[in-house]
């Protein structure tokens, strides 16, 4: 149906059509955001030996986040006076804009896709580079010291772990041969891309937390020597923004690993087919979410100087020697 | 002329490019300037999926927005904060300066109105990647390499300026 409607003529239609299923997107990702950071806070207690949230909604904290939210919109909203007014108020907008445009080409199961993009890997990794300008505009504007030196952080940082990350999808690009997420995932019918790329799995996770800048590789954000980072001037809905931001590149990240290496909407084994992809989907997602909280609770940060040298000196090569392999593999194998 | 959404969007992309390229000439800060280069080249990357060249238009988002932050973050380091540049130049000047501008406007409008350009019918919109690959790994092979290579002799002669200079910084 959606495929019919693309390629008809504009006219009202569509556009109301397309307004609502993103605007149903954008109320399911906000629901998403807000029980990840609880499930966030639930795991990363139970992992530490406490109990978490446990006040607000219930013996399990449900509207915990709820309330959080409704808290941060009734702040007062404060801008800075020496702040660079009309890019601190864009800053927040650039940075989540892309995070939400990224979604238009995951494919949810076969027939939940915004857009079947020919390109859609590419257009993932292109227009998830474009939040980098929110970040360091916000630390640039905010006029301070510390948000400046976070901005600097975070965009050296995504600029140099953007290289691993797409040198490791290049292995399951060649073994399927097209950059259409859909393609990929049909060609996992016969074997996840877990199995035929471990290697670039590892790299791919790495380098993916990196660039959500999670823990270990928090960095630009990291509270005990940057205060916050780049959004230590910002409160009230502003710095929600940002926030909201970056749990919405969790879930797309999450989504992108599910779609490339663990087969999105198909099912374990053959037989069991009767039970619906989105289903499927939703289980693998949960599994790969689960890695990125376990994560968060389990290492320590990073130093400074270590991040670039990991990201150039150990990821890259080992991304590179990864592609040369694939590239024999295949020419002998398939 | 038929009113389109293709011709809608167009007009919209243009319209950004185009105030996005007078935005970085006229504003005063750095970084303001550098905010509106990044709407020209995004609209322009828009312009490229109009004319259904899906990956010319991913890679000029995928290249431009590193590019770009580099030379914001040069534009931060090497300029005071919140540093200003003052408007110079006379009344005179100015009223010359837009003669000068309307007088190639309107060559390049001549040139451009009558210039024949003929439709060949082709089937780009189809797997466009693909057709890119296969065009640069047999056509344009040998192009393809001198580039390459004419990219690794400016990484390695970067890396030695590099080098160089710190072993001075050394001595001195």
């Amino acid at each position: 149906m959606v495929q019919d409607l693309l390629q008809s003529n504009p006219g009202w239609g569509q556009f109301i059509f397309f307004f609502i299923t993103g605007l149903v997107l954008l109320l399911v990702v906000l629901g998403f955001v807000t029980f990840s950071i609880l499930a966030e806070r639930k795991v990363m207690g139970f992992m530490q030996n406490r109990i978490g949230p446990n006040q607000v909604g219930g013996r399990w904290g449900l509207l915990q986040t709820v309330a959080d939210v409704l808290k941060l919109l009734l702040k007062e909203d404060i801008i800075p006076k020496v702040a660079d007014k009309p890019l601190f108020i864009l800053a927040p907008v650039i940075a989540f804009a892309p995070s939400f445009m990224v979604l238009a080409v995951i494919p949810f199961t076969d027939k939940f896709q915004f857009a079947d993009l020919n390109v859609g890997l590419l257009y993932y990794v292109a227009i998830s580079g474009l939040t980098v300008f929110g970040i360091l505009l916000g630390g640039w504007a905010s006029n301070n010291k510390y948000s400046l030196l976070g901005g600097a952080r975070a965009t050296a940082q995504m600029i140099s772990y953007e290289i691993p990350l797409v040198m490791s999808v290049l292995g399951v690009i060649l073994l399927t041969g097209s950059l259409n997420l859909n393609d990929i995932v049909h060609a996992q019918e016969k074997a996840w891309f877990i199995l035929l790329q471990p290697i670039g799995f590892i790299i791919f996770l790495i380098a993916s937390t990196a660039e959500l800048s999670r823990t270990p590789f928090d960095l630009p954000e990291s509270e005990s020597e940057l205060v916050a980072g780049y959004h230590t001037e910002y409160t009230g809905f502003r710095w929600a923004f940002f926030m909201l931001a970056e749990y919405v590149y969790l879930f797309a990240m999450t989504g992108l690993i599910t779609v490339l290496f663990f087969g999105g909407w198909l099912p374990l084994f053959g037989f069991l087919g009767f039970i619906p992809g989105s289903v499927w989907f939703a289980l693998k997602f949960c599994v790969v979410l689960f890695i990125y909280l376990w994560f968060r609770s389990t290492f320590p940060r990073m130093r400074a100087d270590k991040l670039m040298e990991f990201a150039w000196k150990i990821l890259m090569p080992i991304a590179i020697a990864n592609i040369m392999l694939t590239a024999l593999i295949k020419s002998l194998f398939f | 002329m038929t009113f389109t959404g293709e011709f809608l969007a167009f007009m919209i992309l243009a319209l950004v490019a185009i105030i996005g390229g007078v935005l970085l000439l006229n504003l005063n800060k750095v970084v303001h300037m550098v905010v509106a280069l990044i709407f020209t080249f995004i609209s322009i990357a828009g312009i490229y999926v109009l004319l259904s060249a899906e990956f010319v238009a991913a890679v000029q988002i995928l290249i431009y927005s590193g590019a770009i932050t580099i030379i914001m973050l040069f534009g931060i380091m090497l300029t005071r904060p919140y540093d200003e540049s003052e408007e110079k130049g006379s009344r005179w000047r100015k009223a010359f300066l837009f003669l000068g501008v309307v007088g190639f406007g309107f060559a390049v409008y001549i040139g451009i109105y009558n210039f024949p350009i003929d439709q060949v019918p082709t089937t780009l919109h189809e797997n466009n990647p693909m057709q890119i690959g296969k065009a640069i790994y047999s056509k344009y092979l040998i192009p393809f390499e001198f580039i390459s290579v004419l990219l690794l002799v400016a990484l390695i002669g970067a890396i030695i300026m590099a080098k160089r200079e710190e072993k001075g910084a050394e001595e001195e």
